[in-house]
């Protein structure tokens, strides 16, 4: 548990007294969802919401208070709502860049690339040149050619000028067009770059178990998931990556996992469909189970890695014309992707 | 709140991957009684009333210290209303036990509805206001529901209730209730001394005495099946103290016949009496939350479970009667006995009309 911040303690204190001060909501609500992104818990993204909750149900709530509830509604996976506060805070303050590239994400996850495009293109006025390549390059790379995306990004993350920790970050993106271009070793050396700066950074951890699984070496992804059990992730790939080698942890983390499916599945949450049709295929083996979740989260997100794991599935039951909608997606954008290929059996 | 009792401390056990906030209220009725628990996870009751000092470890002292004031947050934030009347509610001593996601207070509550509710009104309003992603989730005769903010959600009960459970219901009403017993017993005891040419006499053969017994329990039965289903579709409705009132005036009249031998067909005493009963059994039978669906299978369980209770009782009573109906224990209790069940009888008209 965190230690509580005697800040934020007499933030709280004043907010209750004053329950109209935005602005102190605000700052308590931004910090509740960095804690729910640094600890992966995303019971303080409750808590963010329910400090907004003055503001959380009107249509027209202060930019600031629109901000952080579509970054909270796009944690949930309600994209379409997240969408809808991000257009209407971008009508009244055009100039915000953070609004510009979570709308970049939300479209992108929704497979509206031109409004990807759009946002991307807003903001080249309004954000380091690097931000701006990382946000077009996996556009690029889904609707054109991922070599050509790859190196402009390559170059654009070997800018010395670069903000560090943005380099980083793009880094990560840049290691996910690696893989899409096939190369998965030069993916892995780049993501344990990213690990040996940080550690902490569950997005490269998560990818470079990934590559690991997808290398047939699911030993070592469970050597790297080791002690990260708290995210869940990493707990998932863990999980699968135990099972697959008959670990000593096996038995306890795919118990711990059914138990959160069951949890889940008891407060009718489904922001987890993608981690649970992987464990639904890799682990339980249940093809057809895995492949209704797979196509149910297809329906919600959309992005290459739920490509794959439609395609994963819908060859595993030996039922290709199941992941129609992946194949119709990618002719629409002639999406070029390796694992997706090799996903279908190179018929694609 | 008694001192909470400690099952498993383990605060700083590593959690595994986070959960959303959940907390579960089961519940489960007997009768109009409903038993359960509460368990809620510490570090949302430290969010809503600051438990711990800051440190970031919630110590078993500091759980202690607050556990008045996690009670009252309870009971202020939760209710239960059975069929619209409130079922209040009394909160046992927590135990802290460890689930995967951490450590859970859990809380035994006990609520006490008018009588057996058909359906359920649960106000769950902890929480909401801490984490709007928090969900109550009530577990309630198999069902699963899901308290997303503080509106009622109403649950209903019984749906599920087997005619078999009215069978239950049926032989526990007979057992428990000794106006029913005495009843019965006032009935059987003389049968095994039979009139013969208008003089009384010790029955010769069993054949006769199980004859003459099975017509007087074929007739109570069939008089109070009679009455029963009339008054629990809602035909005829009588008062309840008016009803068990001349249920224990019953009783009086079926011991003073013992003595008297007024009416010789037991029978007949069975049969107007058996009406009177029905009466009251069907206010057992509406008190227990007559499901409307499955009508049909309540009042046959219940009716079956009557008749069974009643067969258990027979059946140990007259052989013992048959075996001592020679001797002066057996007209010591025909006329002691009936004697004492007028007096006890009266006693409970008396009390059931007036007081």
């Amino acid at each position: 548990m965190p230690r509580r911040d005697p800040q934020e303690v007499a933030e709280r204190q004043a907010l209750a007294q004053s329950p109209d001060r935005v602005e102190l909501a605000v700052a308590l609500a931004r910090a509740e969802i960095k804690r729910a992104r640094g600890l992966s818990d995303p019971r303080y993204l409750g808590r963010a919401q329910a400090t907004l909750g003055r503001w959380w149900k009107l249509a027209e709530p202060p930019p600031d208070v629109l901000l952080l509830r579509a970054t909270i509604e796009q944690s949930l996976h309600d994209f379409k709502s997240a969408r809808t506060d991000l257009d209407q805070l971008i009508a009244v303050r055009p100039d915000d860049a953070q609004a510009h590239l979570t709308r970049a994400v939300v479209a992108t996850v929704t497979a509206d690339y031109t409004a990807a495009r759009t946002s991307c293109a807003a903001l080249e006025h309004l954000a380091a040149p690097l931000i701006v390549e990382a946000c077009r390059a996996p556009l690029d790379a889904i609707e054109g050619d991922p070599d050509v995306a790859y190196r402009r990004l390559a170059a654009a993350v070997s800018d010395p000028s670069a903000d560090p920790g943005l380099r980083a970050w793009a880094q990560g993106t840049l290691a996910e067009l690696a893989i899409q271009r096939g190369d998965e070793a030069g993916a892995a050396t780049m993501l344990r770059g990213i690990l040996s700066a940080d550690p902490d950074d569950a997005y490269a951890r998560a990818a470079l178990a990934d590559v690991l699984m997808h290398q047939h070496e699911p030993a070592a992804a469970s050597a790297l998931l080791k002690g990260f059990d708290q995210i869940d992730n990493l707990l998932v790939r863990r999980a699968i990556a135990e099972h697959a080698v008959h670990g000593p942890d096996a038995t306890r983390l795919v118990q711990v996992m059914h138990d959160r499916i069951a949890a889940a599945a008891e407060r009718h949450d489904r922001i987890h469909m993608r981690e649970e049709a992987m464990f639904t295929l890799a682990v339980d083996h249940d093809i057809p189970h895995a492949l209704e979740l797979a196509r149910a989260n297809w329906d919600v997100q959309k992005e290459l890695a739920d490509a794959r794991l439609l395609a994963t599935a819908a060859t595993a039951a030996g039922d290709v014309a199941a992941a129609a909608p992946v194949t119709s997606w990618a002719e629409a954008h002639h999406v070029h992707d390796a694992r997706l290929t090799a996903a279908f059996g190179g018929a694609l | 709140m008694k001192t909470a009792i400690l099952i498993v401390v383990a605060l700083t056990s590593p959690a595994w991957a986070h959960k959303p906030s959940d907390a579960h209220l089961a519940l489960h009725g007997e009768g109009a009684v409903l038993d359960g628990r509460l368990d809620i996870a510490v570090r949302d009751l430290d969010g809503a009333l600051q438990i711990d000092n800051g440190d970031g470890t919630i110590t078993w002292g500091e759980l202690q210290a607050a556990a008045p004031r996690i009670a009252a947050y309870v009971t202020d934030r939760i209710a239960l209303a059975g069929d619209g009347s409130a079922c209040p509610i009394t909160l046992g001593a927590a135990q802290l036990v460890d689930l995967s996601d951490g450590a859970y207070w859990a809380l035994p509550v006990h609520a006490t509805c008018a009588r057996r509710p058909t359906t359920l009104a649960v106000t769950y309003n902890l929480l909401f206001d801490l984490d709007a992603q928090h969900r109550g989730l009530v577990h309630l005769d198999g069902q699963t529901l899901i308290a997303r903010d503080g509106t009622p959600i109403t649950a209903t009960l019984g749906a599920a209730t087997s005619t078999l459970s009215f069978v239950k219901e049926g032989i526990w009403h007979i057992w428990m209730g000794l106006d029913h017993i005495l009843f019965l017993l006032c009935l059987v005891l003389p049968a095994v001394f039979q009139r013969r040419t208008a003089r009384w006499q010790a029955a010769d053969s069993l054949r006769d005495v199980v004859t003459e017994v099975f017509e007087t329990v074929t007739a109570f039965t069939l008089a109070h099946s009679i009455t029963l289903v009339i008054s629990a579709v809602g035909l005829v409705t009588l008062p309840s103290r008016f009803v068990e009132t001349a249920i224990a005036l019953s009783v009086v009249a079926a011991a003073l016949n013992n003595l008297l031998r007024t009416i010789d067909a037991r029978w007949a005493v069975a049969f107007a009496l058996g009406l009177l009963h029905g009466f009251g059994f069907s206010s057992v039978l509406i008190d227990l939350g007559l499901p409307s669906k499955e009508l049909i299978g309540a009042l046959l369980g219940f009716n079956v479970g009557v008749e069974l209770g009643q067969a258990a009782i027979v059946l140990v009573a007259l052989p013992v009667l048959f075996l001592i109906r020679r001797t002066l224990a057996y007209q010591a209790l025909l006329w002691a006995g009936s004697a004492s069940v007028v007096l006890v009888a009266a006693f409970w008209s008396y009390q059931r009309c007036f007081i």
